[in-house]
């Protein structure tokens, strides 16, 4: 995990304990994040990294999670996973 | 209409039938809490899918109404705009309204509910309104923008969006089937604990991925809460639908899941699109895979008639009859081989554990029929304007199926009648008597001595005694110098037209409904007891048997025929000393026990059989509680205590009120069921004659 300046960098693929930091550390400095990318060539594994990036959009709509944002991702063991949520 | 259309039809009725009655549920539970959207959310599946189901069978009256209901329901599930609570009602009233107009379609009747249309218009108005006016979402339900925008951008709500993305994927993956792959679709339904037992939906799409052609999945992320209330180790994602084209089979794919709960995953073979080449091999294959479905899904739940299930008990009932025969005949006795006792051992005891297996298969949780009652004290509450709080307890136990349905209107008579004379008239007679604003009502239900308990109590004024005495000394019910106790006092405003109510309203008061309570309950099998205490409250207990189709009993003899009295009837059975017998010219026989003195009825003389006389110290006293009072029934011996199948009786039979049915005995004998209520007010006499 990366933070600069505004822009935070994670690796989509995380641990069960590493999400649970991850979102421990967002939780008190979401107001200084605006935007959240995913490092490069990082394959999402867990569900709960999924949802904990959703989590953090409802709390801050104007965040930008540009991987979560499309709406869709493709992986070549995973094949194309579509996240949606009501509005 | 062809058979099978019938059958669909049927089981439209059937399924209708039992999303109506879940909305009749949800939709009261988020009256209570009108911020749960999820529970909009299913309550709008399950009005998505009767539209759907009612058009298709072409009840178009009913499929119209719910096509504008469902509007509503998605206006308010995709803004989650608060609900005011004019619409509320409205809301609630609609779903009696659908429940109304099914009933019009399917007796094809050509008028409609009276609100039918006036509802519709509101309905209308509604949603006309809500359109022309932008809606300000609540602060607290911000939703990501983006996500929201697309799926608005494609004018759909996520239900929808969510199925044809599903739809999609399939569609696509059908262009590039071939040979033996077939198209499956997997629900994954994850428990929120799944990430603490280490499972993870990505590790199924993973596995399913290895062997696939192709495979596409949709993560519904609504019921994720914000950064706020979250919890990482809580697994949120409520429904993941996969997509996966492959050339495994169900089996294995299915023990992909072999570490998951039965309800966690559904796997359903999709039909390939009709325009792809392959079309004719997925075609070929679907009635195989079909039938493979229904063989798995039989290993969770089947539908069965009820009909088919009374047949099967009642064989059960012959069987068990059959073996008493086998284990009680003395020629088979007299046999000295060792291996025939063993045999007939092991014969009980596979009888009794079939008996207990199909006794368990009409059993079902009382839990549906209390949540109808919820309905009831919310209509009454509103009718009578009385706040009150509703308390429900024992929903899992488990009650005959045949019973159920009996049940309601005696339950429904009991809990307004609680509500409307139970409950002090309004919040200052209740801070008068230094209880809180909002009543009580409890509802509930258990086991208590091999019988079950339902009972409704109220936190209100209690019963009157020297009122209820009073009215029913002037009713001529009872006489001023009769001496009754507080449950005798009690159980007399169950008499036909008797009502302490000054005020006849509309829900109770008529004195033509405790009467009606009670003898449906009998009808049951079962009695009514009532408990109440002056300014603190009254309970209603409705003990009924566990099942219809067996009852517990004690075998008794006089003058030389077997008698079956319902043992949730006895109090105690003895051979009385000398000394506590009494006899009063023309009053009949007494017996004085601890203090009461109980009428002594001599059954072989009241069933009119010939014997010879003998005193009661000679015989054995049965005391039962009856509702007029305890009665101690003479008999000559005490054969046992058994259950027994009941046998109805014919119509000759089926006219004398003491006797309610018959059994046959493991001897063939045939004995005689009593009804102890309708013996006991002519008893004394006939006895005694």
């Amino acid at each position: 995990m990366q933070f600069d300046g505004d822009a935070l960098t994670i690796d989509l693929s995380m641990s069960m304990q590493e999400i649970a930091e991850f979102a421990a550390f967002v939780r008190p400095r979401l107001e200084f994040i605006e935007r959240i990318e995913a490092l490069e060539g990082s394959t999402l594994k867990r569900s709960a990294l999924l949802a904990v990036l959703v989590s953090i959009k409802r709390a801050k709509p104007q965040i930008v999670i540009p991987f979560l944002e499309a709406g869709k991702m493709h992986n070549k063991h995973y094949g194309t996973m579509h996240f949606i949520c009501a509005a | 209409m062809s058979t099978k259309q019938e059958q669909l039809k049927a089981i439209f009725i059937e399924e209708a039938g039992e999303i109506i009655e879940k909305l009749d549920v949800d939709i009261l539970r988020f009256e209570e809490n009108p911020t749960d959207f999820a529970l909009l959310n299913e309550v709008f599946r399950g009005v998505h899918t009767l539209k759907g189901n009612a058009n298709a069978f072409g009840f178009s009256r009913l499929g119209g109404f719910v096509h504008h209901f469902e509007d509503v329901l998605d206006h308010y599930r995709s803004t989650k705009e608060s609900i005011e609570v004019e619409i509320l009602e409205l809301i609630v009233n609609s779903v009696d309204l659908i429940k109304e107009t099914m009933t019009c379609e399917l007796d094809a009747l050509p008028t409609l509910p009276a609100a039918y249309e006036s509802n519709l218009e509101a309905i209308k108005a509604l949603i006309a309104f809500k359109k022309g006016k932008p809606v300000e979402p609540t602060a607290t339900t911000t939703a990501p923008a983006v996500l929201g925008d697309l799926a608005s951008e494609f004018g759909l709500g996520c239900t929808d969006q969510y199925e044809q993305l599903l739809t999609q994927a399939a569609t696509l993956m059908a262009t590039t089937q071939e040979g033996d792959e077939r198209i499956w679709r997997i629900d994954l339904t994850l428990d929120s604990d799944s990430y603490r037992r280490g499972v993870d939906c990505f590790v199924f799409i993973a596995l399913l991925g290895e062997k696939a052609k192709g495979i596409e999945s949709v993560f519904d992320c609504e019921k994720i809460p914000a950064l706020e209330t979250f919890v990482c180790d809580q697994n949120f994602m409520q429904h993941i639908g996969i997509v996966v084209l492959t050339a495994q089979s169900r089996v294995e794919i299915e023990e992909n899941f072999e570490f998951l709960e039965a309800h966690e995953y559904r796997i359903t073979p999709i039909d390939a699109a009709p325009k792809v080449e392959t079309q004719a091999v997925a075609v070929a294959q679907a009635p195989v895979e079909a039938t493979t479905a229904v063989a798995s899904s039989a290993k969770s739940t089947i539908r069965i008639d009820t009909n088919k299930l009374d047949e099967l008990f009642d064989s059960v009932g012959e069987l068990v009859i059959a073996q008493n025969f086998i284990a009680q005949n003395e020629k088979i006795h007299a046999i000295a081989d060792e291996s025939i006792g063993r045999t007939i051992e092991t014969l009980s005891k596979i009888t009794k554990r079939i008996q207990d297996r199909v006794m368990s298969l009409r059993m079902v949780a009382i839990r549906d029929t209390f949540d109808k009652m919820k309905r009831v004290v919310r209509d009454t509450s509103k009718k009578t304007g009385k706040a009150l709080h509703l308390n429900v307890l024992g929903e899992e136990t488990e009650i005959d199926k045949t019973m159920i349905d009996s049940l309601s209107d005696p339950l429904i008579h009991i809990i307004r009648n609680a509500i409307d004379h139970g409950l002090e008239a309004d919040s200052a007679a209740r801070i008068a008597a230094g209880k809180s604003v909002e009543g009580t009502i409890t509802l509930r239900a258990f086991h208590k001595s091999g019988s079950i308990v339902i009972s409704v109590s109220d936190d209100g004024r209690g019963i009157n005694k020297a009122k209820v005495l009073q009215k029913a000394i002037a009713k001529g019910i009872v006489t001023a110098d009769e001496n009754l106790t507080d449950s005798q006092i009690f159980a007399l405003i169950m008499q036909p037209g008797f009502s302490t109510a000054d005020a006849i309203s509309d829900l109770s008061g008529r004195g033509v409904g405790l009467d009606v309570v009670k003898t449906s309950i009998e009808k049951l099998r079962g009695k009514i007891e009532i408990e109440s205490v002056e300014g603190q409250g009254t309970t209603f207990s409705m003990v009924l048997p566990l099942t219809l189709a067996i009852i517990d009993g004690m075998l008794v003899q006089a003058a030389g025929e077997i008698y079956i009295i319902p043992t949730l009837s006895v109090v105690e059975s003895l051979r009385p000393e000398r000394e506590i017998v009494h006899a009063f010219q023309e009053k009949g026989e007494f017996i004085s026990l601890r203090g009461q003195h109980l009428p002594i009825v001599r059954l072989g003389a009241y069933f009119g059989h010939e014997e010879r006389r003998i005193e009661p110290w000679e015989g054995i006293l049965v005391c039962v509680e009856t509702e007029m009072g305890r009665i101690a029934l003479m008999v000559d011996e005490l054969v046992g205590r058994q259950q027994v199948v009941i046998k109805p009786l014919g119509k000759a039979l089926a006219r004398q009120r003491e006797i309610s049915g018959g059994a046959i005995l493991g001897s063939g004998d045939i004995a005689l069921i009593l009804n102890i209520d309708a013996l006991s007010p002519h008893a004394i006499e006939m006895s005694h004659a």
